[in-house]
């Protein structure tokens, strides 16, 4: 086990409130480096919820998350310097409507990293072809299509070269026809290795490209497994009731 | 084509009516003994008159070395009066002088005391705006804060502000804290003016700002941004573009509520209008003139505003 690679992410007893609404109860899980998690569960399982909280956009009450080796609520902790680490990609692309699409991707390493100009447009230039939007680059935001919008994003949070990436919902506010070309880009990454947090309702993606599928409840972690068994033989009743509903 | 002969129908129905309404102020004025003398007007805009140059003491007059401008050498002792520029000489060479005289004519235009009086509200309404766009661009953002103390503060001042009239403030501004402070009528009143727009452009920035949707400020702080690094460059450039048309709105309220700072003696356009009546008997002349170019004034900005959005909108 000396070779097992070391856990990016790790979050014990995690628990989070809305008011009175207990959101996240005692989640506990770890993420390998490299390593690509799917969290699926009906909506508001608190699924979203608690990938938020990896990169504190939500922040919770009790309980320890520990990201690429930093405690995310020690005091000393910078959360800017730690979000530079854990790019994030959301339902709703939030793309920066007043800057164009190689804007949207060379702005954060230029201001929060300071990296030299030359070198931040030469890989932001890479990623946009990486994502297939060569053409697109000095397009703004309304005139992409929803696919085009949420690849630009993926590369814009791709561009602060992030050990983690997070994906909420990525696909669900694209037309159908959009899906399948965010999904090839989101394979592509995690080939290449990539640490991965995605919650989504494409179980498609999650039995192909996963290597652990989790499953959210009312807020809490109910199972916790390898696509196979996750999907052919799901160990728990409220599993089997909720893949039946959505396969 | 049917669409086409309907907009040009109700043009010429718009234009009948202003010709209408033009014509019956016409009359209107016809029923009351007033003769208009627009001609009585003019010299208080621009003067053409050719001035008279008053000799301020007792003295002799010399021509300068130069051979053409007057020296006025005074007898007091103290330093010549000069004269550079004049049309024609009354006074000669050699003449003895007494104050009060005239030495010579200038045939020039000058700017009369409406045209002053239209800088003076050029220059307060100008200094007002940046003051209150910078000041009501901080209240909005302690409005919209996190820590009760900036919040509660931004709130009380907007509402002592909105809540009581603006002439009122002029008066606490220029007696009161004018005494205290020692402040100059001028300065007294751009801050009133800037400290009474900037609670509503306070508000308005806050509408402005959270009108953004939130996923803007996650997606910013997601990629590393801090707080005001995201307001900086991703929140209010967006919520700027949004709030033009209603800052368009509050600026063109600043020209004219500037009006009202004739009350502490500042000789703005109105306190110019009101002395160029009681000097030319010409008061629907001079209203009506002084109105026009307040409305000079508050379409140019409308004008450079809409210009702004136009260029603005390229993202949209």
């Amino acid at each position: 086990m000396t070779n097992a690679p070391e856990k990016i992410i790790i979050a014990e007893g995690v628990d989070k409130y809305y008011g009175k609404l207990h959101a996240l109860k005692d989640v506990t899980t770890s993420v390998h480096r490299g390593e690509v998690v799917v969290i699926v569960g009906p909506s508001g399982s608190g699924k979203s919820t608690f990938l938020r909280t990896l990169n504190q956009l939500e922040k919770i009450q009790a309980g320890t998350l520990v990201v690429d080796g930093i405690d995310m609520y020690a005091k000393d902790t910078n959360i800017n310097k730690l979000r530079e680490n854990v790019g994030m990609v959301f339902q709703n692309f939030n793309l920066f409507p007043h800057k164009t699409a190689l804007e949207n991707v060379m702005l954060s390493p230029r201001i929060v990293a300071k990296r030299d100009k030359k070198e931040v447009e030469e890989h932001s230039r890479e990623l946009m072809y990486k994502v297939g939007l060569a053409e697109r680059m000095h397009n703004y935001p309304s005139q992409l299509s929803g696919g085009q919008m949420q690849r630009v994003a993926i590369a814009r949070a791709l561009a602060m070269r992030p050990d983690i990436m997070l994906f909420d919902e990525p696909t669900s506010a694209l037309d159908p026809e959009m899906v399948g070309e965010v999904l090839d880009v989101m394979k592509s990454l995690a080939a290449e290795g990539m640490t991965m947090v995605v919650v989504t309702h494409e179980m498609g993606f999650a039995r192909e490209v996963a290597d652990r599928v989790l499953f959210m409840e009312d807020g809490a972690l109910l199972v916790d497994e390898a696509p196979e068994k996750f999907f052919d033989n799901p160990p728990h009743p409220r599993l089997k009731q909720f893949l039946s509903k959505v396969l | 084509m049917q669409d086409q002969q309907r907009v040009w129908l109700w043009n010429s129905v718009f234009v009948a009516i202003v010709f209408v309404l033009g014509y019956s102020i016409y009359l209107a004025s016809g029923k009351i003994d007033y003769t208009w003398r627009w001609d009585r007007v003019t010299p208080y805009i621009i003067n053409t008159e050719p001035q008279e140059i008053i000799a301020p003491g007792d003295g002799t007059l010399e021509l300068g070395s130069d051979g053409k401008s007057l020296h006025l050498v005074l007898d007091s002792g103290a330093d010549p009066f000069i004269v550079k520029k004049y049309t024609e000489m009354v006074a000669a060479e050699g003449d003895l002088i007494f104050e009060g005289d005239t030495l010579a004519t200038l045939n020039d235009w000058q700017i009369g005391p409406i045209i002053e009086g239209l800088i003076v509200t050029i220059e307060i309404s100008l200094y007002s705006l940046v003051i209150a766009l910078v000041l009501g661009l901080l209240v909005g953002l302690m409005r919209i804060s996190a820590n009760p103390a900036l919040r509660n503060l931004a709130i009380l001042y907007i509402e002592v502000i909105r809540g009581t009239p603006l002439l009122v403030q002029i008066f606490i501004m220029y007696f009161f804290f004018g005494t205290v402070l020692d402040l100059e009528r001028f300065t007294a009143g751009v801050i009133a003016l800037s400290v009474f727009t900037a609670a509503y452009v306070a508000e308005i920035v806050r509408s402005g700002i959270q009108s953004i949707p939130v996923g803007q400020m996650e997606a910013a702080r997601s990629l590393g941004m801090s707080y005001p690094k995201a307001m900086i460059y991703i929140i209010l450039p967006q919520a700027f573009k949004r709030t033009l048309p209603p800052l368009a709105g509050q600026f063109i309220n600043l020209i004219k509520d500037s009006s009202l700072v004739s009350v502490i003696s500042i000789t703005d356009l109105t306190k110019a209008g009101r002395e160029v009546v009681s000097g030319s008997f010409a008061p629907f002349e001079v209203w009506f003139t002084v109105a026009l170019l307040y409305l000079v004034l508050t379409s140019a900005l409308s004008w450079a505003i809409q210009r702004l959005e136009k260029r603005l909108s390229a993202s949209d």
